[in-house]
């Protein structure tokens, strides 16, 4: 069994101290998504078919530009994934990327990230692999604190 | 996401064998887990389910089965609450310990 198809879908979940009404500002509005997510501005209207783009702080290049497949605020988002920052990676298939988030007790929402249809896609698979998780624990970070996470790890 | 359930998930040899097999291959059944283990199904699912309450496996319906997926966030955050820092403190005291050292030299 080769790594990358251990790679082929990924999940990450974690609890974050906030409402999922809180959760979804902050993975939808740009100035707040900028925050965790490498500096990169979110565009999208978020209708179902529309697309959700991905831009770099200083306006210049396009990261990604995928598409809106599912939207059901603040419970559900799903996008289609394809990194155009690396020739390399843009020239991999599209992947999928879903964000659920559910209310839990105590003020805690559970926020489950799957990014799966990778598996002719290993290069994505093995890059997005360690960039999820400081992501999401960037995301953790800003909802509960108010501030982003330091610097990316060595 | 708490602590006490993390380590405790991860205290038992059984549990962590479970978790690199996930490791190795994410998204397995139960059938295919607990193939050539030295448990009974009763064993393994218990024990799938210590690891499902600490958040280190999540279970996903795909159609008609059900999957186990490893959850790395938990051990990251432990990481980062529980072994990162006394790191930190550890190389800290190795440069006072040289800096004293040298200054009395």
């Amino acid at each position: 069994m080769t790594v990358e198809a251990a790679l082929a879908t990924q999940v990450y979940q974690l609890y974050i101290k906030a409402t999922p009404e809180r959760v979804w500002e902050a993975i939808t509005t740009p100035d707040l998504h900028a925050k965790f997510f490498h500096g990169a501005h979110v565009q999208s209207t978020y209708e179902v078919g529309t697309p959700i783009r991905s831009v770099s702080p200083d306006g210049m290049q396009v990261w990604a530009d995928n598409v809106i497949l599912q939207c059901d605020p603040p419970r559900l988002l799903v996008h289609s994934w394809r990194s155009l920052y690396d020739p390399e990676l843009a020239a991999e298939p599209e992947s999928r990327v879903s964000w659920e988030i559910e209310p839990m007790e105590g003020g805690y929402c559970k926020l489950t990230v799957i990014h799966d249809r990778l598996d002719a896609s290993p290069k994505t698979a093995k890059g997005v692999s360690g960039g999820w998780m400081f992501i999401l624990c960037g995301l953790k970070t800003l909802v509960e604190t108010g501030e982003p996470l330091g610097p990316a790890p060595r | 996401m708490n602590d006490d359930l993390v380590f405790k998930a991860l205290a038992d040899p059984s549990r962590r064998v479970l978790l690199d097999r996930l490791f190795v291959r994410d998204g397995q059944a139960l059938i295919e887990l607990e193939a050539d283990l030295d448990m009974t199904r009763f064993g393994v699912m218990k024990h799938l389910r210590v690891l499902e309450g600490a958040g280190l496996v999540v279970a996903r319906k795909r159609g008609r089965k059900k999957l186990h997926f490893l959850n790395p966030v938990p051990i990251r955050l432990l990481h980062d609450r529980w072994i990162d820092k006394y790191r930190e403190r550890e190389v800290s005291a190795l440069l006072d310990m040289k800096d004293e050292l040298e200054g009395t030299a």
